[in-house]
């Protein structure tokens, strides 16, 4: 054996199980399938026009900008179509193309490019941008009523649970299906629970996380209103599922520990409360896991792991 | 009790081909290069010189002064070509023979026994490699309840353990009588991994009238051999950082060591030659062979038919732990118990992309730590802040088991990152 070979000189271990980022990335665009799939149903082509504008739009605003800083070409790794997805599902019918371009774009560069890239940004690309468009375009919540069902009202289940027209509510039925108006991609709550399994099946999300944030409104609406009908309509209306489901349990800008990312779907569900049964808005999902984006310094710094043989303060 | 959560470890593949194959004596290589440092503490110092004949299990090098050392014997009998004080080298005569002088050694107090166990060159075969007499000096000072016997043998492709608890239980019994003599702990746990039922049923079998002696059968998981990991599983029991096992009343040995130090005791004959389990995807017949220690890895690999493909990795124990070897005259030491010569596919990992804070890693530490916290460590400029970060964080309890680094999507280099914050730690304490 005189001859040499060329020998690699790395550091261990040399096994890894084989998992990336663009598998997590592509799973998540898959466990968002059944609620683009319902979207497109409910609310017909232009659901699907938004969704492509989106996620069009995210990839070519992250491949621009990426040319533009000179930072390697990080499209491949799939984060910007899951920002466009899940940017469109959270906006209604109204909102115009244009607008639905620089929402994408403004979330790609502003919340998620210009703070490092994937991993670095401290909060939700998709819920910032949303709340974003919320204050720039009247449109994003006005949103139109299904063609494909007969309504007994126009305004949002929220909006009727906030005015307390109960009367007026479409039926247990109906919520789950998502036949009512709301953004196109959060009213259909069967599509985003089957989203939830698969997460949870191919282990991208621990299924209990999202559990935490919806258990949280159910039993705070539930304490405050003594009613088990209003706060099974709460946590079925508006953005919770969708929420709690793809957003509060997104990487980077939820908390590292388990225990953390636990505490930040309770806060949230805590602040989602508030404002939903003492502030004007009828909506508050979007504002809450915003407001946790920015405490989750804190919570990460209370929920840090302890050392196995090791004390709370080091050694 | 705090720690009442299951300790986290990561499933990884067995690649345990070996497991069923009878270990094998290879033809002796023609020379020998024994390394003078084999074991952690102060390396051994050369009492042979140039053209000296020494037999099989001669000592050739005495324990160096200091902290702790090992001496070393000759693995081949044959002429000394070369010494310096990192290596001797021995030219076989081609015969093998035995030292004429060895014989049993006496053993009827604590003092034969570690002396013995000094003598016998014998140094902890789990890895550590930390010599025997300085584990088992601990029953001076300690009253030891429980001996753990480590046959979990969780690294991937490795399988030496799984031979010696299979074809060398006699002297794994005959270990655990010279303990019982001199160690008088109550119980002795042989911790196996399940996915080694040979190895679980034949030792069940072995112990079976013998009520302080407990087979007990582990989860295959990583890093189930781990001292921590192993000592919580197998007792329940945690050990604080910078607390002596043996102040728990536990000491951990594997069982390979455990059945040389029985096969010295019994015979005289130190430790010169390691069963080595020669695996991979580029090796052309994979085998568990008995080798003088001192034998070049390149000696090894062509005792199991050289390469099937071009190898691109060669690893000196396993997968996951395993240091790469890019010398194949490197020399096989004494806590050597694998071989993993890799073709290119299995060698060439993917590129690290920009981590995602996914948190898997710290969800994969067994011992809880936080690989994030350290990777960060790493581009702090501020030398107080960085040391305090990585104290509070504890990076000096990191193992490299390379749990992180496995599940870690981002393939972000976790366990490099670690042991580098670990020298910085080291070079501030100097």
């Amino acid at each position: 054996m005189e001859k040499k070979y060329n020998l690699l000189n790395v550091s261990s271990p040399h096994f890894h199980d084989s998992s990336s980022t663009r598998k997590i990335m592509l799973d998540v665009v898959i466990a968002l399938v059944p609620a683009i799939i319902a979207a497109v149903v409910i609310f017909g082509a232009k659901a699907l026009l938004l969704i492509a504008t989106c996620v069009v739009s995210a990839v070519l605003a992250e491949y621009i900008f990426n040319l533009i800083v000179k930072k390697p070409c990080t499209i491949g790794d799939f984060s910007a179509v899951v920002t466009g997805v899940l940017l469109a599902l959270n906006l209604g019918t109204d909102v115009t193309i244009l607008q639905a371009v620089i929402g994408s774009v403004f979330a790609i560069v502003f919340v998620k490019g210009l703070f490092g890239g994937i991993g670095k940004n401290f909060a939700n690309p998709a819920i910032t941008a949303r709340v974003f468009m919320l204050l720039c375009f009247s449109t994003v919540t006005s949103f139109t009523v299904p063609k494909t069902v007969e309504l007994v009202s126009s305004a949002t289940p929220l909006v009727n649970l906030k005015a307390g027209s109960m009367d007026l509510l479409p039926s247990l039925g109906q919520m789950f299906l998502g036949l009512h108006g709301g953004s196109i991609g959060e009213t259909c709550i069967i599509a985003l629970i089957i989203g939830w399994i698969y997460l949870s099946v191919r282990k991208v999300i621990k299924w209990y996380i999202p559990f935490a944030y919806i258990a949280t409104v159910f039993v705070l609406f539930l304490v405050s209103s003594l009613s088990p009908m209003v706060a099974l309509y709460e946590i079925l209306s508006g953005g919770l599922f969708i929420g709690a489901i793809f957003m509060a349990t997104d990487y980077s800008s939820t908390p590292l520990h388990i225990k953390g990312k636990v505490v930040f779907c309770i806060l949230a569900g805590i602040i989602t409360f508030i404002i939903r049964k003492f502030c004007g808005y009828p909506e508050g999902v979007s504002f809450s896991i915003l407001i946790c984006n920015l405490l989750v310094p804190y919570i990460e710094h209370f929920t840090r792991n302890i050392p196995l043989g090791g004390s709370a303060n080091g050694k | 009790m705090l720690f009442k959560k299951k300790i986290s470890a990561v499933h990884v593949p067995h690649c345990k081909s070996t497991q069923d194959m009878h270990s094998v004596r290879i033809t002796p290589p023609e020379s020998v290069t024994i390394p003078m440092s084999m074991h952690s503490g102060v390396p051994a110092v050369p009492v042979v010189a140039v053209g000296d004949h020494v037999y099989r299990g001669q000592l050739i090098a005495k324990e160096g002064e200091g902290r702790v050392s090992s001496p070393i014997h000759a693995s081949i009998s044959g002429h000394v070509t070369d010494v310096s004080d990192k290596y001797i080298s021995i030219k076989s005569d081609g015969k093998m023979e035995n030292d004429p002088e060895m014989k049993a050694p006496k053993l009827e107090t604590l003092d034969d026994f570690l002396d013995g166990c000094r003598k016998s060159g014998i140094v902890g075969l789990g890895g550590a490699a930390y010599p025997l007499h300085g584990k088992w000096e601990a029953v001076r000072k300690n009253k030891i309840e429980t001996v753990l016997i480590n046959g979990a043998e969780c690294e991937p492709y490795c399988t030496a353990d799984n031979r010696t608890m299979v074809e060398d239980s006699d002297h794994i019994k005959s270990g655990i009588e010279i303990l019982k003599k001199f160690v008088q702990a109550k119980e002795y746990i042989i911790g196996i991994e399940a996915n080694k039922p040979e190895a679980i049923s034949h030792l069940t079998e072995v112990f079976k009238d013998d009520p302080s002696v407990n087979v007990k059968t582990l989860e295959s998981v990583y890093p189930q051999g781990a001292k921590q990991v192993l000592l919580w599983n197998a007792t329940g029991k945690v050990v604080a950082a910078g607390q002596r096992l043996a102040s728990l009343g536990v000491i951990i040995t594997n069982v390979t060591t455990l059945a040389k130090m029985a096969l010295y005791f019994e015979t005289g004959m130190p430790l010169i030659e390691k069963c080595v389990s020669v695996d991979g995807s580029a090796v052309k017949e994979p085998k568990n062979i008995i080798v003088p220690i001192g034998t070049s890895f390149e000696y090894c690999l062509l005792s199991c038919g050289g390469f099937k493909e071009e190898p691109r990795k060669v690893i000196e124990g396993g997968p996951m732990m395993g240091r790469t070897v890019t010398d194949l005259s490197e020399s096989v030491v004494k806590a050597t118990n694998g071989i993993v010569a890799m073709g290119e596919k299995e060698a060439i990992l993917a590129d690290p992309t920009p981590c995602i804070h996914c948190g898997k890693c710290v969800e994969a530490c067994p011992l809880n730590l936080n690989p994030v916290a350290f990777a960060k460590a790493l581009n702090m400029e501020d030398e107080d802040e960085k040391e305090a970060l990585l104290k509070r964080e504890d990076v000096a309890q990191c193992m490299e088991c390379g749990c992180c680094a496995f599940v870690c999507p981002a393939h972000r280099p976790l366990v490099a990152n670690n042991r580098e914050d670990k020298r910085f730690m080291r070079s501030r304490r100097r």
